[in-house]
């Protein structure tokens, strides 16, 4: 492949066939069975680094305080997973585009890191498994290092709660003897559903939440009901039932109450509180009923 | 927009085009020949929608990157609001976008998202409320990209526009400047 050093441009063939010839190499050479191939950055004369937004620091994990770390930890916060809509209330116009050495758009604490744009695809998917974990431990888990819990799910991600509500409705579909297409219909759409009012109920009683984090965290909150239901999958004794979700309900009810009690004033704390342990109980109350 | 693919070059990247559109494919084939053969509902639900999400992935963080050099995200900042972040290749890079590449990309995005509304108008008539939940979360799915990926691509243009008249700009000038510099 030839290259004018004077001109801007590569000819695109000679580009595109060394781009496929990278990626056979690739898949020869590579250990670990990917079903997408990894994407190679562009060949060298192309500028690989996009001139993104900001300069500024990508955030540190969850744990630790994330706004003056300046590592150039190679893990951004890309990537916001299913339907991350365009809120219409709370988008500030900062979705231009930046490109180009424009100014950063100096507000927001975290920034990517500049090569998400040519990384492999494995690191793409590394990247948002492992924030699932995380983003699951620091939600569900009893956590005594927490910091402000309303800061916590940051990194909001919709895969976790998406697998979290099939999978409880798998489970429910599949301990119902009868109806079993109704029952799972009908605890995925009750999840679903609920999760979006609850979020608008507390975005009505004047609460600072955001819409997805709020679903994100509900989500993930359902994660001890999905425990309890497969145990109660498991073991059919009416006793152990109550008992075993009588427990997770009361888990899952913990987890979520930090994060929704800060989100509102003090005083409409149980306003915004009871509606989430209705939801959690109706849902309980699905698993001890199904025969 | 043309209807058929610009002639004269190749694919740039075949296989990332492939799996662009192979989830796409695999779940709507899914959707409308399961009918066909499962009985199950539930197996429909969770195969279709998990293609569905599959595909919203490929897209928005291997195709989307890789076909048009584009990508689109939503970050919360320390005050703890909301902030949604396009970026885009820097403008050489995406002078030397595959024509091909970018033009299958956008048709298959658009033309999903009408044939999700089509099944989902069927499903309506025929009043199956529970297909209509499949049909209305690969529906969401898909317009949430199509979305995100379009706003990006504004941003997109309206940038180099910006870079060209100052390019320009300063190119006048220093010509300009090398002019009187001779005389």
């Amino acid at each position: 492949m030839s290259r004018n050093p004077d001109s801007d441009t590569i000819p695109l063939h000679s580009t595109s066939q060394s781009d496929i010839d990278e990626i056979e190499n690739l898949i020869n050479s590579q250990p670990y069975p990917s079903s997408v191939l990894p994407a190679r950055p562009p060949s060298p004369p192309r500028a690989s680094i996009p001139i993104s937004s900001s300069p500024l620091p990508p955030p540190a994990p969850p744990l630790s305080s994330s706004s003056n770390s300046t590592k150039p930890i190679p893990v951004p916060p890309a990537a916001a997973k299913l339907p991350p809509l365009p809120p219409s209330s709370n988008t500030r116009s900062n979705g231009t585009s930046n490109v180009g050495g424009s100014s950063s758009i100096a507000a927001a604490g975290f920034g990517p890191a500049p090569n998400t744009l040519t990384e492999p695809v494995w690191d793409t998917v590394k990247r948002d498994l492992s924030r699932i974990v995380s983003n699951l431990k620091l939600v569900v888990f009893p956590n005594p290092y927490r910091e402000d819990p309303g800061k916590a799910l940051r990194d909001w991600d919709l895969w976790g709660p998406f697998f979290f509500i099939v999978f409880l409705g798998l489970t429910l579909s599949w301990s119902a003897s009868v109806k079993k297409s109704e029952v799972f219909a009908v605890a995925f759409a009750l999840l679903a559903a609920g999760a979006v009012i609850l979020t608008l109920n507390v975005l009505l009683l004047g609460g600072h939440i955001i819409f997805f984090q709020s679903l994100s965290l509900l989500g993930y909150c359902l994660f001890p009901l999905d425990v309890g239901a497969l145990i109660c999958m498991l073991k059919d004794n009416v006793i152990l039932k109550v008992v075993v979700v009588c427990v997770t309900l009361a888990w899952s009810s913990w987890a979520a109450y930090p994060f929704m009690s800060t989100a509102v004033n003090p005083r409409r704390k149980a306003l915004a509180l009871y509606p989430v342990f209705l939801m959690y109980v109706s849902v309980g109350f699905l698993i001890i009923a199904i025969d | 927009m043309d209807l058929s693919p610009p002639a004269g070059e190749n694919y740039a990247h075949p296989r990332i085009c492939f799996f662009h559109v192979l989830f796409k494919a695999a779940a709507l084939a899914f959707y409308i020949l399961s009918a066909l053969f499962v009985n199950s509902f539930v197996i429909i639900f969770v195969i279709t929608v998990l293609l569905g999400a599959l595909d919203f992935w490929v897209v928005k963080n291997v195709s989307g990157r890789i076909l048009v050099g584009l990508r689109w995200w939503n970050e919360i900042n320390d005050e703890g609001e909301s902030v949604w972040r396009f970026e885009c290749l820097d403008q050489e890079s995406m002078a030397r976008i595959n024509q091909k590449d970018s033009w299958l990309f956008w048709w298959t995005l658009y033309l999903t998202a009408v044939a999700w509304i089509f099944l989902g108008i069927f499903s309506l008539i025929r009043f199956q409320a529970d297909y209509l939940l499949v049909v209305g979360v690969c529906l969401t799915l898909s317009i949430a990209n199509i979305v995100g990926f379009t706003r990006c691509r504004k941003d997109a243009r309206k940038q180099l526009e910006a870079f060209a008249t100052q390019t320009l700009a300063s190119r006048v000038t220093s010509t300009i400047q090398s002019a009187f510099s001779v005389v």
